[in-house]
């Protein structure tokens, strides 16, 4: 039970901390509202009518940092988000976050999901078969692939896949804009489409990672008395494979996964930049571009709680499986 | 239209090279048909626009908003005349049938159209138009040229169909603004509830104009604009549809152009003659050069170097415009001339005489060695400079790098600083920089517009304090009297005024222009047709100008309709 409040107690504090930063970083930014709204209405339009329109927005630049501080701490508890002050002036925080949210989880969740899955796969296939064909060209390739950088593999997926191909996959977006949003065949074949490629730029660069942790996790319990011991049971090699080593070198990859998980939500930012996607990685994208505080903030706050939520979910876990965490906290 | 930005900026480098090796001299192909014939035409036919909104569509269309007012002016509601900034500052009447200006130029009385209605049904009087005035100054964030507090605006009546504006100073000037930009909004929509209360953060989500198009459906990634059965002009508009789909960046907007899927665009597309003309005989483009791109010298004294009128006309009879033209943009914008004067849009105004005595007219390197050695500069003894630019910007950064090369023969070591649009426009407007690579952002019917933001003092502001336009701190009474005195003249007379402003520009060379920034422009005639033309030019031709865009869309027609 102490082990439990204290993860909690320490959840709140690291909430705290990373809430204030999120407040006071952008804001330490260059530009302003303001300048950023100028610029896009092409200065056409008087500064004092624009400062005002951002006023009856929500942006008070006049008043103390300290009052614009709690108020802020409030509304993120309270989710009375306000409007943006960006690119999309005057649209509800909350609409423009709703929209976006179900494509990155869709498409961001999904592929780490998938690379998950892949990768620890493979990692015990090339565990299993050390010094084999397999775990000599793997491991190698996929050292290679976690380093390339997303919007590369992205770049490179879209040359060769859309642009060469003559546009048999789709670039950008995440459905035709010709179609309307409904439950047909159609429409969703339209979307998976769209997400081929954007979620193979994410397996691609991902699953090298998983790969070499499971193999290396692998390789260190197969050298474990118990798997020994069940060797010389006599028990099947698929046996021992699964369910002796498999499933005790699994464990340090789930609590990685279920971290990986929280950054789901902050999207892989480059990858739906490059693809034109439009979740929450790009609105971010979008948001810092126009000094859109709001939206900025609320964007901050998710991916922080979501972070944050999950570590405490996997410090649970982990107290809930492992003995030794209990009495050690 | 957006800029290519800067993951993009290797395939728009690599496009803009081979732009260069093409030697291509000008990017304007035009068909000599595209305008069609004059109606009245058969209706149908659907438009599709291209044109980067960099953001799903919020489907708000408040006009005073501008963040999505580009997708209510001009489709849904209009405005009194519209003025064009290209054609030699034509005027087509609009809500108002007609004008008069008192011979002092404070007052004004428009004729309000009549049987003009609403798409709701209601009939449109003089009284919605004095409705929209006084609610601007009642809410004064919607008041967005700042007539009432800047051009002195004092009272909006009407008196049967005629409205007159009175003003405390002569208003000629903001003729522009408030006829020709200001969108006329229903009394009975936004005398209530909400609306009423604040106008200006009002959603408006089902948007009632007397515009051509109403609203049909909207989805964050396409907006659907229908023909308005009730509008005034009979028969009009031809075009029955009108797609504009939500574009994120230039390349799938670029695609559609290229495809023929969207007929009309108002893209920046590198390497235009491959990627886009010469996919299809019906595609084409023309892009009329309205603003000035150039070094913005900071002539304060707390800045010594560029503050010295030699180093600046070195740096001006240094460059060789058509070079930075033709490599750094790629041959699709025209080369700027020393005074500040846009052609051939504005040919009007142009005093090539004074530009050929002045030396400006071809570089002269030899001159400009001369100019820097007697400020104590030379290439043994370099002067370092630095430029800020946007960092994104790639025809920009490419003709930085023309202009690098240009001045280096002559003694100027210059570095291009590449920096974010926030820190960019900060320093910019604060006056904290030497060189800054910048258009002024917003053009006029006339070069008075564009030399009044540069040039006017009133528009500066001190280091350290945000300066509305003159960002490179210009100060001479001369020039002041001069924009003043624009406003009273005659035609002739404001002619004469923007050949001295010139005049100003080739002396103290407080500005130096290098390239002409253009409103981009495509055009596919494979179906629509009544597009502007050089020939014809009748408006901006950019859907992403409004109110022009209106002008634009009562001109098309489709060639299947009419069969």
């Amino acid at each position: 039970m102490r082990y439990v409040l204290r993860r909690l107690g320490f959840f709140v504090l690291t909430l705290w901390a990373a809430l204030t930063l999120n407040f006071f970083i952008p804001r330490f930014m260059p530009g302003s509202p303001l300048q950023a709204l100028q610029i896009r209405t092409k200065n056409r339009l008087s500064p004092v009518a624009l400062e005002q329109m951002l006023t009856s927005f929500g942006f008070k630049p006049n008043e103390s940092v300290g009052v614009q501080y709690l108020d802020y701490l409030g509304h993120m508890f309270s989710g009375n988000w306000g409007v943006s002050i960006g690119a999309t002036l005057g649209e509800p925080i909350t609409k423009i976050v709703a929209q976006a949210l179900p494509w990155t989880l869709g498409l961001v969740g999904t592929a780490t999901v998938l690379s998950f899955l892949l990768g620890s796969m493979v990692g015990v296939v090339a565990g299993w078969r050390r010094g084999g064909a397999l775990d000599s060209i793997l491991p190698s390739v996929f050292v290679v692939t976690s380093a390339l950088p997303y919007f590369w593999v992205g770049l490179l997926l879209i040359l060769v896949f859309s642009v060469w191909t003559g546009g048999l996959l789709p670039s950008n977006f995440n459905y035709d804009s010709s179609l309307q949003p409904e439950f047909t065949a159609e429409f969703i074949g339209n979307v998976l489409q769209h997400a081929i490629l954007p979620g193979l730029t994410i397996v691609i660069t991902a699953v090298g990672g998983w790969v070499l942790t499971m193999r290396n996790n692998m390789i260190t319990t197969l050298a474990e008395d118990y798997i020994r011991m069940g060797r010389a049971k006599g028990l099947s090699n698929r046996k021992i494979m699964y369910q002796y080593a498999a499933r005790n070198a699994f464990l340090p990859n789930l609590s990685g996964f279920a971290m990986s998980l929280g950054f789901v939500i902050s999207g892989a930012i480059l990858v739906e930049y490059v693809f034109n996607y439009p979740g929450l990685g790009y609105l971010l994208y979008n948001a810092v571009q126009n000094t859109d505080y709001p939206l900025m903030q609320v964007l901050f706050m998710l991916f922080t709680v979501a972070v944050l939520v999950s570590v405490l979910l996997c410090d649970f876990a982990t107290a809930w499986l492992d003995p030794r965490a209990r009495a050690k906290g | 239209m957006r800029r290519s930005r800067s993951l993009v900026a290797l395939v728009a480098l690599s496009a803009v090279l081979a732009a260069c090796s093409a030697k291509s001299t000008t990017g304007t192909t035009t068909d000599k048909d595209a305008s069609g014939t004059d109606g009245p035409h058969k209706q149908g036919g659907t438009v599709t626009i291209a044109n980067t909104a960099g953001q799903t569509w919020p489907c708000q269309f408040n006009p005073f908003n501008p963040a999505v007012n580009g997708q209510a002016i001009g489709f849904i509601y209009e405005t009194l005349v519209h003025v064009s900034v290209v054609g030699n500052s034509k005027e087509t009447p609009m809500l108002a049938t007609g004008y008069k200006w008192s011979a002092d130029g404070k007052t004004i009385v428009f004729t309000i159209r009549d049987g003009v209605k609403w798409s709701d049904g209601q009939a449109f009087s003089a009284d919605d138009v004095v409705f929209t005035f006084n609610m601007m100054k009642a809410h004064p964030a919607t008041d967005l040229y700042a007539l009432w507090t800047g051009a002195g605006l004092q009272s909006v009546t009407a008196a049967g169909s005629e409205v007159t504006m009175t003003f405390n100073q002569t208003a000629k000037t903001y003729f522009y603004n408030l006829a020709g930009l200001v969108p006329i909004v229903p009394k009975h929509i936004f005398s209530t509830g909400e609306a009423a209360a604040n106008p200006e953060t009002w959603a408006n989500t089902k948007p009632i104009g007397t515009g051509p198009y109403t609203m049909g459906t909207c989805g964050p990634n396409n907006i659907e604009y229908l023909a308005n059965p009730t509008f005034w002009q009979p028969g009009k508009p031809y075009i029955q549809k009108v797609e504009y789909p939500a574009y994120l960046d230039n390349a799938p907007a670029n695609n559609d152009l290229a495809s023929g899927k969207a007929q009309w665009g108002g893209q920046f597309i590198p390497n235009i003659k491959a990627f886009y003309l010469a996919k299809s005989a019906d595609n084409h483009t023309w892009s009329p050069p309205v603003l000035n791109v150039g070094l913005f010298p900071n002539l304060d004294p707390s800045h010594p170097i560029t503050s010295k009128l030699e180093v600046r006309q070195a740096i001006a009879a240094a460059l060789d415009r058509t070079q930075i033209a033709l490599i750094g943009e790629g041959g699709q914008q025209p080369a700027a001339n020393q005074t500040g004067v846009v052609v051939p849009t504005f040919d009007k105004y142009f005093d090539q005489a004074a530009l050929t005595a002045s030396g400006y007219d071809k570089p002269d390197v030899e001159k400009a060695k001369t100019l820097l050695a007697s400020a104590g500069y030379s290439p043994a003894k370099p002067l370092k400079l630095t430029v800020i630019t946007i960092t994104g910007y790639t025809d920009w950064d490419a003709s930085l790098a023309v202009i690098k090369q240009q001045l280096q023969p002559i003694g100027i070591d210059l570095t291009v600083d590449d920096l974010a649009q926030q820190t960019f426009v900060g320093k910019l407007f604060t006056g904290n920089f030497d060189l800054a690579y910048y258009a002024e952002p917003n053009s006029g019917p006339s070069p008075y517009y564009e030399l009044r933001q540069l040039l006017h003092s009133k528009l500066t502001a001190p280091i350290g304090k945000n300066a509305i336009s003159n960002y490179e701190r210009y100060n001479n009474p001369e020039a002041d009297k001069l924009l003043d005195d624009y406003a009273t003249a005659d035609e002739a007379g404001q002619v004469e005024i923007v050949k001295k402003l010139s005049a100003i520009m080739l002396r103290d060379v407080p500005v130096i222009p290098t390239t002409e920034s253009v409103d981009w422009f495509q055009y596919n005639t494979s179906d629509i047709l009544g597009w502007p033309t050089p020939e014809n030019p009748y408006a901006e031709p950019s859907p992403y100008k409004v109110p022009d865009n209106e002008q634009v869309l009562l001109h098309l027609y489709s060639k299947a309709a009419q069969k």
